[in-house]
């Protein structure tokens, strides 16, 4: 357990020392968060409800602020960071050491992820928290959402997995990013609320994994009326999706690593 | 014969502002300016001819860059007169510019992902150079070196050296006056560095341009200068002929010994210290298994040098070299003029 | 600053282009993935709007259409700055690294030179996203079309293109001035882009005088278009487009020159 530790540990002082890049970080999403403010003030205006979907202006707002930091938090750069190791060769040195790739590199991630959820998810809770007058309900809704999102973390990461292997057999790693970022932001919630989307569309949704990663935590965390039995199902769901992309993962990668061997070597 | 850079008293002098820390010292420094004055280059003169190779050496930081900023006129001296084919460089850079060639060492100046044929093809244009200039251009390329495989070769595709190659052929396309080469050897490996060096000694030959070589590497300015400016702390100490430089220090030369069984290098110069005390421009280094004391003829023989030495260890095999240049330049640097 | 004349760099810039082209046409796989990454980019916008029209019938009074118009219009003319200053993301590694003095020893004006070196071919996606769009928000809102409203389309885009390019310019040229910083700068510079699709009357009134006149992200798509939308009025703000647009350039464009000279100044 030892080698993990120092491991997560490394992750957290690389990003310590771009401090700056957190900086921007923060105030990149509060200008985001500005546009989203007015848009969706304007939305709620335009329609003369105070609930849409079941959503009032406060809770869409709670919903898409914290749904940008926890965008702040998942945003690994695996796949620029895979086709670095492979330009530099580096790879190889990673792949003999007595631990997969996929793990080695998870474990430094996961320290990252830590140093922004301390640094960027946590403060931006509380601040939701209070400006919002307390509209966040403090409870068992805690534990779910947050064992939801390491989910939804891991979801995540193997997706990134996924595109950073595909990327070994295009070359292409603008491209590919790029689809895979629109994907995922649009089809889980994350830029508009999935109750928002059309009924047929957010049906589709519901059968892909996306929404696994930011629809399910956030609705865990701030649907109050959700029962036991839905919490549970979410969660079951998320984890089935978990378990199949971390198999597709492997074995993907298991057949792509001849590719390295041959063109990285 | 034709003066292609004049200098008369040139001094440069920066203002360094005193940058602080962060953001916050970011946009305190576009406030309140805290500069301290450098002066990068001190009162140098010097006159540069038609057709001359030009070593120009000197440690880093000593104002070589400087200098080669001012005669391409991205640079304005602060004080004295400057002329580059006798117009003022700074007054106008990019008429300037038709008639120098630069190379830096590793920063190509090649369009990176096209084929080198065809950043010639733009070159071409960006310096007007007519058909049958280019054409013949490229003729003399082909009669010195074998370019041709290189035509269809992308920078990205190319070694550091095939890429300095390039570099230096691009530079010399328009056929300007006076070259700037900097440090164009820099990385290479030896079969690559002669290449390179008989290139411009080629091109240098027939088409008489001016070439102003700055390198820390000796072989070089062996191998291509006649003349040898060195710069330190921004003033000039010595401009002269490379011949010169070894005749002025002649009485140096250098003793070799291979020496059989183990012994501790730091022993050996204490005890040649103990006995050449009189001694100060001994220099003594080691190289695999060769001991090599430098020493000035009239301060201590090599001779005596030799039988000093062969009363404690046991001598295999001697050589006796004249000073090269790396040597010379050291001393000079070091100031045991 | 055109000593040569306009023909000349004209000649260098088309034949740099040429190549450009010709050389990211060899790598053709990356090529039209990077358009599908575009176009997908783009397209998400569009499916936005789309989502945010099944709410609400109209956004303050701008209906499904004419924010399509916006979003098409805004797409295009933040295409230029896309396709042919995309080296302006380059300056603060070449200003960090000293490789930045190499862009000073040819004969051309250094700005062209430095700017000519890049064209990112992928912006053409998007170019294909914003004509498309708006030709079906055009024909849907029944605006007249005749070779002088194409003209006067043309001069719009091209003026409220302007924009773009001189905030980044501006952002760029940071790199000469707060080398340290430069990098929040240019971050943050380029997060505006996502603004010049909204109408400026969704934001509150502080925020429209900032977006007007000291970052005038307004004149990217907003203003512009009040000349063509039917049911809107277009105010002078929409006539002084291209001249401000211009000034703003040259602004932009002596910031950046001075600052090169000033960095190379300092012998860095």
């Amino acid at each position: 357990m030892n080698k993990f530790l120092t491991l997560i540990k490394s992750g957290i002082l690389v990003t310590l020392r771009f401090r700056l890049g957190v900086f921007v970080t923060i105030i990149g999403n509060l200008i985001y968060l500005i546009i989203v403010y007015f848009l969706w003030r304007s939305i709620y205006l335009s329609s003369g409800n105070n609930v849409l979907n079941g959503m009032t202006f406060e809770d869409t707002m709670i919903y898409l602020v914290l749904a940008s930091s926890m965008f702040t938090l998942l945003e690994s750069y695996l796949t620029w960071r895979m086709h670095e190791d492979i330009q530099s060769g580096k790879i190889i040195l990673d792949l003999i050491k007595p631990m997969g790739y996929q793990l080695y590199k998870s474990l430094g991630l996961i320290g990252e992820m830590l140093f922004k959820l301390v640094t960027t998810l946590l403060p931006t809770f509380i601040v939701v928290y209070f400006l919002s007058n307390f509209h966040i309900q403090l409870g068992i809704n805690l534990i779910f959402f947050f064992l939801s999102m390491i989910i939804g973390i891991v979801i995540s990461l193997c997706i990134d997995f996924l595109v950073g292997t595909i990327c070994l057999y295009t070359q292409s790693i603008w491209g590919v990013n790029m689809i895979k970022e629109v994907l995922v932001l649009l089809l889980s919630g994350a830029v508009i609320p999935l109750n928002f989307f059309p009924q047929p569309l957010k049906n589709i949704t519901m059968y892909l994994p996306f929404q696994a990663i930011y629809n399910a935590p956030l609705q865990q965390l701030l649907n109050t009326e959700l029962s036991i039995y839905t919490r549970f199902s979410s969660m079951g769901i998320q984890l089935i999706w978990l378990v199949a992309l971390l198999l597709i993962c492997k074995v993907f990668w298991w057949k792509s690593l001849r590719i390295i061997t041959v063109n990285g070597g | 014969m034709n003066r292609i850079i004049e200098f008369e008293n040139i001094t440069k002098e920066f203002k360094i502002l005193n940058r602080r820390e962060g953001l916050k010292g970011s946009i305190k420094d576009l406030v309140s300016k805290n500069y301290s004055v450098i002066r990068a280059v001190n009162d140098i003169s010097l006159s540069i001819g038609k057709g001359e190779i030009v070593g120009y050496l000197g440690p880093n930081g000593a104002g070589k860059s400087t200098t080669i900023k001012m005669m391409t006129g991205v640079l304005e001296p602060t004080s004295g007169t400057i002329a580059v084919n006798g117009k003022i460089p700074y007054k106008n850079r990019c008429q300037n510019a038709r008639n120098i060639g630069v190379v830096f060492g590793q920063r190509t100046q090649l369009w990176w992902a096209l084929p080198m044929i065809e950043s010639l093809k733009i070159l071409k244009d960006i310096y007007q150079v007519s058909d049958e200039a280019y054409k013949s251009q490229l003729a003399l390329y082909e009669s010195i070196i074998n370019v041709k495989p290189l035509y269809n070769k992308t920078v990205r595709e190319m070694s550091l050296g095939q890429r300095t190659l390039c570099d230096i052929l691009a530079a010399f396309l328009h056929n300007p006056s006076v070259i700037f080469l900097d440090e164009p050897t820099i990385g290479l490996d030896v079969s690559m560095k002669s290449k390179i060096r008989h290139l411009i000694k080629e091109l240098n030959a027939r088409q008489k341009t001016t070439v102003i070589l700055t390198t820390h590497d000796i072989g070089d300015v062996d191998a291509l200068c006649e003349r040898i400016i060195i710069i330190d702390k921004g003033s000039m100490i010595y401009d002269d002929t490379a011949g010169n430089l070894k005749k002025y220090f002649g009485a140096y030369r250098t003793l070799k010994l291979k020496i059989k069984g183990e012994y501790i290098l730091s022993d050996i110069i204490q005890a040649l210290e103990l006995r050449f005390l009189n001694q100060t421009s001994m220099v003594v280094r080691t190289s695999e298994e060769w001991i090599s004391i430098l020493s000035k003829e009239d301060e201590a023989p090599i001779m005596e040098i030799l039988m000093f030495m062969q009363g404690f260890i046991l001598i295999n095999d001697i050589k006796i070299e004249e000073i090269n240049t790396e040597d010379i330049i050291k001393k000079i640097y070091e100031g045991n003029i | 600053m055109m000593k040569q004349g306009f023909r000349y760099y004209l000649k260098i810039y088309g034949k740099i282009l040429v190549q450009n082209i010709k050389s990211k046409m060899s790598y053709r796989a990356d090529f039209f993935i990077s358009l599908i990454g575009i176009i997908f980019v783009n397209l998400s916008g569009f499916i936005t709007f789309w989502i945010i029209f099944k709410n609400v019938p109209s956004l303050l009074n701008w209906s499904y259409y004419e924010m399509l118009f916006l979003y098409g219009f805004s797409l295009i003319a933040l295409t230029p700055v896309q396709c042919f200053f995309d080296n302006n993301w380059n300056l603060l590694t070449y200003v960090f690294s000293g490789d930045f003095i190499k862009y000073c020893f040819k004969p051309l004006n250094l700005f062209f030179y430095y700017i000519s070196e890049i064209f990112d071919i992928k912006g053409i996606g998007q170019l294909v996203v914003g004509i498309t769009v708006l030709s079906y928000s055009w024909t849907n809102l029944g605006l007249d079309f005749s070779l002088i409203i194409l003209v006067k389309l043309i001069i719009a885009l091209v003026s409220a293109s302007l924009f773009m390019i001189s905030i980044t310019n501006f952002a760029a040229a940071s790199s000469f001035y707060i080398l340290n910083s430069a990098y929040f700068v240019m971050m943050l510079s380029n997060k505006f882009k996502d603004y010049a699709k909204y109408p400026i009357t969704i934001f509150g009134g502080a925020l429209r005088i900032i977006f007007t006149f000291i970052i005038p992200i307004a004149f990217m798509a907003y203003y512009p278009s009040l000349a063509f939308l039917s049911n809107k009025e277009a105010t002078f703000l929409t006539y002084f487009t291209p001249v401000y647009g211009i000034t703003f350039f040259y602004l932009s464009y002596k910031f950046w020159m001075f600052g090169a000279m000033k960095y190379n100044g300092t012998g860095s």
